[in-house]
């Protein structure tokens, strides 16, 4: 299953064939669906009225007949009823009746016990026929007491004439049994009391062989029931006259079946759904005229719908079959629709794999395929032309950075990076750093030695880059040059700023800071043009105090101050730019001046505040607290610490 | 010439007594079950059932079935009333020597100067039951008409419902239930092995309310016991014994073996050609076991108890239907 659903996932044309066959089902069922409901109800409706064209031509012909009998049994009446006291008409009205219809089965006008006191207790004019002649006979006997039975009983008790349950009619002579029913009417006199019953029976034989063979359908039966319920048509013929309908629910309850049977008790006509024994049944059901039986076809559902049946067979098989057909074509179709695109894929991973000039399929189609064909196309002959172009801004780019590390070099090589030892000099330590942001910067510091004191310097220029790092190399060349012939910073910075200021075209300027320290008496003389006021560690940390200067560059004739401070031994003088204090991590929080503090009298503390410890000590506080954020701005730092060992 | 002639006539003999042979197997086959028992009818007793075959009459089948007559040593044969021969008639033209009555029915006889005896009594209790139609109580239905059979059985409705001054119009019938089925009548009576059975198989809803049965009301008079004409009795005591202990060993097996019982009941119900079912026969069966049952004592006794005979008496001469009291004594084998 979990392989079906990887191929199914793996696969777009089966999935959207799946899906397209998937509504294609779903249409398909609600449409057969509502067709076959429909159609099973036309079936259920026609057989409901083939059902009822039998029953009512069933009941009719009953009706018929039975209504002969009622017209002659009324004939009869008349006549016994205008001659009661002659015995022995009754015997000729009696057979008179079978005369007239040979059809009957026998007749009897019966009188009530003692009616003739010649007679006895018993007279019925019994007549019956016995084969082709008539035989008419008494039939009232000690041992057929006919007052008691159920067809002289009847009419009087109920008030009317009727018909009797069906029963066996017993024939000693013969020893046969014939089924009859009988219609029986009360004999009165002038006064309206009853004297006698007329009794007409009529064998009803032939009415259970034509029931039985009701068949309108191959497995269909019909039966028979009388008031009671009782079968006298039944395809069982172990259950006539000896179950009724309710029998089989006495010991096993059926609601449906007992609602039939009252159904057909009471004379009512319909139809029921229900099961018959193992089977699902129509019963269709109609009382058969007055005769107080009911007769039933049971069609079992399975005859009555199985053309139905059997052409939702086909076309479900047929729709099913389509289904499945519709599903092969689908993915057959949608696969060759996808195979260009399946080409695409493979030259696109050729040219993934750096093979740019792969030639790809040559598509004559209009479609959306063919548009990503040639999209694609064109994609890859831009991507060609670009890779070309790449290679050409690489090449000059490496060309560039060759450039600039070499004019990093140069710019590197413009800075001491020789500092005096403690054996060269035992009056100063001296230690200076600068990383640029980029590869090559705008800062700059320097320093030298002449006549006793110490000239140093250290600037940072307006920008990044090359145009700073030129700059720069004009700032510190300048410095230089000057310093050689002025021993006073003001003097130095003045002079510095007017030689700048006069070249300088493009508006840049830097920021410097000078200072000239006197090594035999420790005076520091300085001029601070714009820079950040360095920092004196020892004995205690503090800014050293600078005047309001503008940077140089911007106005040649700017006057720079001088100012002057006494530096004691073992005293440490730091200078930076301000790419210390504005370092940034990568939330673009600054170091801040607070830090810069921290860390210089954190050293101080341990003893730290020789230059070089001191440097590195405030490196690692940078570089920790900038994390793996980009250098935002050049960073420089210089650290001086004057040894006068008079003083000590 | 003579000797095929011979030859010939030989073979016609010998299969005519094979055929004769194999017809008197078959009859005896179909008409009795006591081997033995031979063409010589003398000292054979004919029992004749009150009723066509049916669960009421089962023990008695039993017992000729599973040879327990037999075993007894005593020869039966069992035939039922036919539709023009009751079991009285029977009875009075001598054409059987015992039969089942009702309690009530063999005191009208007794009291009628033929004297008989019961040599079994297997009903302990009183079955018949009024069913009115239309779930209407039966105590309510003051000058309705009720059914009632022709042949008797109904002396205690009739002393119930002079009693309780209901003044029933009694409609006698010959048939089964179809009057009161028909809506001919307003109620019918009805015995709670047969036709109460009937009436549900008919689709007619019996409840508490519309069913009175008399065993529950004062009027529990035993029923159906085994009758001889006393003179028969008297020369033939071991006779009749032993018919009578073979009759109660095959009721005791009945009750032990109800569905081979069932399966006795109907080979008889279709021998007569009965109109009824397996259904019906179960269920009259268990109710005719049940009511063998004595309620005092919660055995079956098969015996007369005095106190129902008294009752019975009181109740039918108080209602004209007996000249005198008739005692248990005049009942009783042993006077």
């Amino acid at each position: 299953m979990k392989k079906i659903i990887e191929y199914i996932r793996r696969k777009l044309s089966v999935r959207v064939s799946l899906w397209v066959v998937f509504f294609a089902a779903i249409i398909f069922h609600v449409a057969l669906g509502f067709l076959f409901i429909q159609a099973r109800e036309a079936v259920c409706k026609e057989a409901f009225n083939h059902a009822t064209q039998i029953l009512d031509k069933t009941s009719l012909r009953i009706e018929g007949i039975l209504n002969r009998v009622e017209v002659a049994s009324n004939m009869t009446k008349w006549l016994v009823e205008r001659h009661p006291d002659k015995a022995d008409s009754m015997f000729v009205y009696s057979q008179g009746m079978l005369q007239n219809n040979p059809d009957f089965y026998n007749c009897s006008i019966a009188f009530e016990p003692y009616y003739f006191k010649d007679k006895g207790r018993y007279f019925s004019a019994y007549t019956k026929y016995v084969g082709d002649s008539i035989r008419t006979i008494q039939g009232g006997s000690d041992n057929y007491q006919y007052f008691y039975m159920d067809w002289y009983l009847m009419p009087s008790l109920l008030g009317h004439p009727c018909w009797t349950e069906p029963y066996f009619d017993y024939d000693v002579a013969t020893n046969t049994n014939e089924m009859v029913t009988s219609y029986c009417q009360a004999i009165k006199d002038k006064q309206g009391k009853m004297i006698g019953v007329i009794n007409t029976s009529l064998s009803i034989t032939w009415l259970s062989q034509t029931i039985s063979a009701i068949k309108p359908y191959p497995h269909s039966y019909s039966i028979m029931v009388g008031r009671g319920g009782t079968f006298f048509v039944h395809p069982d013929t172990a259950k006539i006259t000896r179950q009724t309908i309710f029998t089989q629910t006495l010991e096993h309850p059926d609601t449906a079946i007992i609602a039939l049977g009252h159904a057909m008790q009471h004379g009512e006509e319909g139809m029921k759904q229900m099961k018959m024994g193992q089977e699902d049944c129509y019963v269709f059901y109609k009382p058969l005229g007055n005769s107080g039986c009911s007769m039933a076809i049971v069609c079992p559902e399975s005859d009555i719908f199985s053309g139905f049946d059997h052409l939702r067979r086909i076309v479900i098989s047929i729709v099913a079959f389509g289904l499945l057909l519709m599903l092969y074509t689908f993915i057959r179709i949608i696969t060759r629709e996808l195979t260009p695109l399946q080409h695409l894929a493979e030259e696109a991973e050729v040219i993934a794999s750096g093979k740019l000039d792969a030639e790809l399929p040559d598509l004559q189609r209009i479609d959306e395929i063919g548009q990503l064909s040639h999209s694609f196309g064109n994609m890859q002959q831009s991507l060609v032309k670009y890779i070309e172009e790449l290679k050409d801004t690489t090449a000059q780019k490496a060309s560039i950075e060759s450039d600039l590390r070499i004019a990093n070099s140069i710019q590197m090589g413009m800075l001491p990076d020789k500092f005096p030892t403690k054996a060269e000099r035992d009056d100063v330590q001296l230690y200076a750093s600068l990383t640029p942001a980029k590869e090559v910067g705008g800062d700059l510091f320097d320093f030298y030695f002449r006549d006793e004191k110490l000239f140093f310097c250290i600037g940072d220029v307006s920008g990044k880059g090359v145009p700073a790092s030129l700059f720069m190399a004009v700032t510190r060349s300048a410095f230089r040059t000057v310093s050689a012939h002025e021993s006073q910073p003001d003097r130095i910075v003045t002079v510095m700023n007017q030689t700048i200021a006069d070249m300088n075209k493009n508006h840049m300027f830097v920021t410097l800071f000078v200072g000239v320290l006197d090594l035999p008496t420790g005076r520091l003389h300085y001029s601070n043009a714009g820079h950040d006021a360095p920092l004196l560690v020892g004995p205690d940390v503090s800014e050293l105090p600078c005047d309001a200067n503008i940077p140089i560059g911007f106005r040649p004739k700017w006057k720079y101050s001088l100012q002057e401070v006494q530096i004691f031994t073992g005293t440490t003088i730091l200078l930076f730019t301000d790419g210390l204090s504005e370092a940034m991590d990568a939330t673009k929080a600054q170091f801040q001046m607070k830090r810069v503090n921290e860390v210089a009298s954190q050293a101080l503390s341990q003893g730290k505040q020789e230059p070089k410890q001191l440097i590195e000590q405030m490196t690692d506080a940078v570089r920790q607290f900038v994390g793996d954020a980009e250098q935002s701005d050049d960073l420089t730092m210089m650290a001086i610490q004057y040894i006068n060992n008079k003083q000590q | 010439m003579y000797k095929r002639i011979l030859y010939i006539f030989t073979a016609i003999l010998l299969c005519c007594c094979m055929i004769q042979t194999t017809a008197a197997q078959e009859r005896q086959q179909v008409g009795g079950r006591d081997a033995g028992m031979g063409d010589d009818t003398s000292d054979t007793l004919v029992f004749t059932p009150q009723w066509t075959a049916q669960a009421q009459f089962a023990g008695y089948y039993v017992a000729e079935v599973k040879g327990f007559f037999r075993e007894a040593g005593v020869k039966v044969k069992i035939e039922h009333p036919t539709a023009t021969q009751s079991a009285m008639s029977r009875l009075r033209n001598n054409q059987c020597q015992a039969t089942t009555l009702q309690l009530c029915q063999a005191m009208e006889i007794v009291d009628n100067g033929i004297p008989l005896v019961n040599i079994l009594q297997t009903s302990m209790n009183n079955a018949m039951v009024i069913v009115s139609a239309r779930g209407k109580d039966p105590l309510t239905q003051k000058g309705d008409k009720v059914g009632i059979w022709s042949v008797g059985f109904g002396q205690l409705a009739i002393c119930m419902s002079n009693k309780e001054h209901l003044d029933y119009q009694w409609v006698r019938f010959a048939q089964n239930t179809n009057l009161f089925v028909a809506g001919a009548l307003d109620a019918t009576l009805a015995m709670s092995y047969n036709e109460f059975y009937q009436l549900v198989q008919a689709g007619i809803v019996l409840t508490e309310k519309n069913v009175y049965r008399f065993r529950e009301h004062g009027y529990n008079v035993q029923e159906d016991g085994v009758y001889m004409p006393r003179d028969y009795y008297e020369n033939h005591r071991d006779q009749a014994k032993k018919f009578a202990q073979a009759c109660r060993k095959g009721w005791e097996w009945a009750v032990q073996h109800p569905d081979e019982t069932l399966d006795i009941v109907m080979e008889y119900v279709e021998r007569n050609r009965i109109a009824t079912n397996r259904v019906m026969q179960r269920l009259m069966l268990l109710e005719v076991l049940r009511l063998q049952v004595d309620r005092e004592s919660k055995k079956r006794e098969f015996r007369l108890r005095p106190d129902m005979v008294r009752l019975a008496s009181r109740l039918m001469v108080e209602n004209q239907m007996l000249s005198r009291e008739v005692k248990y004594e005049e009942l009783v084998s042993d006077r």
